[in-house]
């Protein structure tokens, strides 16, 4: 049984193109999501990350796409499966205000969440419990106005409706935004938390590409199509020299030296970080990078510090992007 | 007073004119840009910037329009009763009417005269049970007026006696009482004149549905209307925002819940605090000595009706508004109509006939008569008002729901 439930595929998608009316969101999308998997969804504003949630989540009216498209072995196509693929996911918006009557306190939500689920008071509230305990909400605040709670733990309560009626699969719009640098880390470990315990499937929609550490796979969209849907170490190893990167600091970096830099015939791509800051993804990295060093010298680049690392995923997003921008100039 | 005057001129010779003007004209332009912004603002919002500048003039077009016409006494309608002709059974002085040639013409002056509307003429020597037959009339408000010819009028009046008119008029709005007595006294007046008769005339008047005089006259009286506005006026103002200010419905909507279930339970909710405040209102009325001459229930199920068209007209702006201050905007704008078209300013009968049809269509223009037929005269609700403001309901709950199904949510 646990073998067919590692293996057991909560949402496929094949084919998905959305349109209203004349305007084409998203073009031709597919992949597939087992159970218990992390989904990181990243691209820049207007990427269509939103629509294809919405579309999973029975929002977007069936005239409007086309493809084949499952959430929990239901399609949303049918209006009658609507019922059945909400009472089997779970949303936690960007926004608390969307999802928290803030006059009523935590367990006062959870009872008109979970009674929308058929659930009894003492059911929902042994489960809102258990998920305050994971999520560390101070118990003392459970029966306390959700005014006086912090941003923080509204967010936490917020996550725990999501879950309340136990879905099999949880969306999350944004789960960082708005929330501290300090406390980012700490709701993605809550969340990687609540998918080991409770073997969720999540997709997470973010900008924040950190989110990436805590994901079983990255979906990267720009302009409505998929541009990678793979584990996103996968993705970093398939950079030249299985992304091991080069960090200079270089003194009046300009364009011209990076056109310079560039011009080295190991150099594969060139990230610039901020005024002086620049990273160098190139072939045969160990016996290219002392040439390139040579070869900058010669050129008059002069060097103030150097380092050596493997790429993020935000770099790799940021290549990613980039490379596809230069493909489209070139087609234009 | 010197050294003061001194003061002045030193701190005059010292100020920075120059300076002082450029910081007032920065100050001005800032004011300027901020007006400007405010503006922007109001833009963004047109539904409401179109409903605050379009809707004062279309108040006073309104206004202007029931104000404006001729206003022409509507004849108040009546019945003319006549004894004139019958045996009046009185076991001691049996009397019996030869002649009824003056009730007949008084049954012409009444014709003639323009302040009434006769609608019909019943014998009683004819017919024992007409005076009941026109008690009817008057509870119905189908007339306002019985007019009463005496037994022996035609007698009396050949003998050159002083003539007596007998009428009821209905009583249970004392606005119109005069108005009934004036328009009786026209007839006699029109009577008298054509028949060359003794002016002495004898009007008796016998005030049907009228508050006993150990009633607080003024509260009675000024009640009904009361009791329409403040319930219509509060289950308004109390669901004009339930659906706009709900954010997590957006949220609700992505749970098994259906858009008809959220609106359902809301006005199951709105309709069991109106039970509650109707009962409240109802005992606060009895306390303060309500002379109630038809049934609690009756009132109850009035009060609840009014009610509920305000609860459906709340719960559809509520719908149909972006965002609370609209909300509020066509709150106001559907209360001024409705209350300036409810006849409290001008009769409803004496409007044109395009507003009298939309003045119809409105909840208050039936509210205070059903409630006043209810203390007044007993009647049973169950009428034309009561089935006027179940459309009235039932339309703006259809367009509620319409309206709601319909309403954009996006989490």
């Amino acid at each position: 049984m646990s073998s067919y439930n590692a293996v057991k595929i909560m949402v496929d998608v094949q084919n998905l193109n959305v349109a209203f009316g004349n305007k084409k969101i998203i073009h031709d999308v597919s992949f597939s999501v087992k159970k218990g998997e992390i989904i990181g969804m990243f691209g820049i504003s207007g990427a269509g990350k939103t629509t294809i949630i919405r579309v999973l989540t029975c929002q977007i009216e069936k005239k409007n796409w086309t493809g084949n498209v499952k959430v929990s072995d239901l399609t949303p196509a049918k209006k009658k499966n609507h019922s059945k693929i909400l009472a089997n996911i779970g949303y936690v918006p960007q926004l608390e205000t969307l999802n928290l009557y803030f006059d009523f306190k935590p367990m006062v939500n959870v009872d008109v969440f979970a009674s929308n689920y058929g659930m009894n008071k003492k059911e929902a509230k042994e489960i809102a419990r258990s998920l305050f305990t994971i999520l560390d909400i101070p118990e003392d605040t459970w029966d306390k106005s959700l005014k006086k709670m912090s941003g923080g733990e509204k967010k936490r309560v917020s996550m725990a409706l999501g879950l309340i009626h136990r879905p099999e699969i949880l969306f999350l719009d944004e789960p960082t935004t708005g929330v501290d640098a300090s406390k980012r880390y700490d709701i993605l470990s809550y969340l990687k938390k609540l998918n080991r315990q409770l073997n969720t499937t999540m997709f997470i929609i973010t900008h924040d590409l950190e989110a990436a550490l805590i994901c079983d796979k990255v979906a990267i969209l720009r302009e409505g199509k998929l541009l990678e849907f793979e584990v996103p170490q996968k993705l970093i190893l398939s950079l030249p020299s299985e992304g091991l990167v080069v960090r200079f600091i270089i003194e009046g970096l300009n364009n011209d030296k990076i056109n310079i830099i560039k011009k080295f015939v190991s150099v594969q791509k060139i990230i610039r970080v901020g005024n002086e800051m620049l990273e160098v993804l190139m072939n045969n990295f160990e016996e290219s990078l002392p040439k390139l060093i040579q070869y900058m010298m010669e050129k008059g680049i002069k060097i103030n510090s150097m380092s050596r690392d493997v790429a993020t995923f935000r770099r790799y997003f940021q290549l990613r992007i980039q490379e596809e921008e230069e493909k489209e100039k070139i087609l234009m | 007073m010197m050294k003061f005057v001194g003061k002045i001129r030193e701190k005059i010779i010292n100020t920075n004119f120059k300076g002082n003007l450029e910081n007032l004209k920065e100050s001005l332009f800032r004011l300027l840009k901020m007006v400007k912004k405010e503006f922007r603002l109001l833009k963004t919002d047109k539904m409401n910037l179109i409903i605050a500048l379009a809707l004062p003039p279309i108040i006073i077009v309104l206004f202007g329009s029931m104000s404006n016409i001729k206003y022409d006494p509507v004849p108040i309608p009546c019945i003319v009763v006549t004894n004139d002709s019958n045996t009046f059974i009185n076991p001691n002085n049996y009397t019996e009417t030869k002649i009824d040639d003056f009730a007949i013409l008084y049954v012409d002056a009444v014709n003639k005269s323009k302040d009434l509307d006769l609608i019909a003429v019943y014998n009683s020597s004819e017919d024992a049970y007409v005076m009941e037959t026109a008690r009817n009339d008057l509870i119905s408000s189908r007339i306002q007026i019985i007019i009463v010819i005496p037994v022996d009028f035609s007698e009396m009046l050949s003998s050159r006696l002083p003539g007596i008119i007998e009428c009821i008029p209905e009583s249970s709005d004392f606005q119109h009482i005069q108005d009934n007595l004036n328009a009786v006294q026209d007839s006699i007046n029109i009577f008298i004149e054509d028949n060359h008769l003794n002016p002495k005339f004898v009007l008796q008047a016998y005030e049907e549905y009228s508050i006993p005089s150990n009633y607080n006259f003024k509260f009675n009286y000024n009640i009904t209307l009361m009791l329409s506005f403040v319930i219509f006026g509060i289950s308004t103002v109390l669901t004009i925002l339930v659906v706009v200010q709900e954010k997590p419905i957006a949220r609700l909507l992505l749970t098994p819940a259906k858009r008809v279930e959220i609106l359902i339970s809301k006005y199951m909710t709105y309709m069991i605090i109106l039970s509650i405040q109707v009962i409240l209102l109802i005992t606060s009325c009895l306390s303060q000595g309500l002379y109630l001459r038809g049934s609690i229930f009756d009132l109850f199920i009035a009060l609840f009706m009014v009610g509920f068209t305000g609860v459906s007209i709340g719960i559809f702006i509520s719908a149909v508004s972006k965002t609370k201050t609209e909300a509020n905007q066509l709150f106001f704008a559907f209360y001024i109509i409705i209350v300036i078209l409810s006849g409290i300013f001008i009769p409803i009968s004496a409007m044109p006939e395009y507003l009298q049809v939309f003045a119809y269509m409105l909840p208050l223009s039936h509210g205070d008569p059903m409630i006043r037929g209810i203390v007044t005269k007993a009647k049973s609700v169950f009428g034309f008002d009561f089935f006027s403001l179940l459309c009235i309901s039932a339309f703006f709950v259809i367009l509620s729901f319409i309206a709601f199904l319909k309403r954009r949510y996006e989490v």
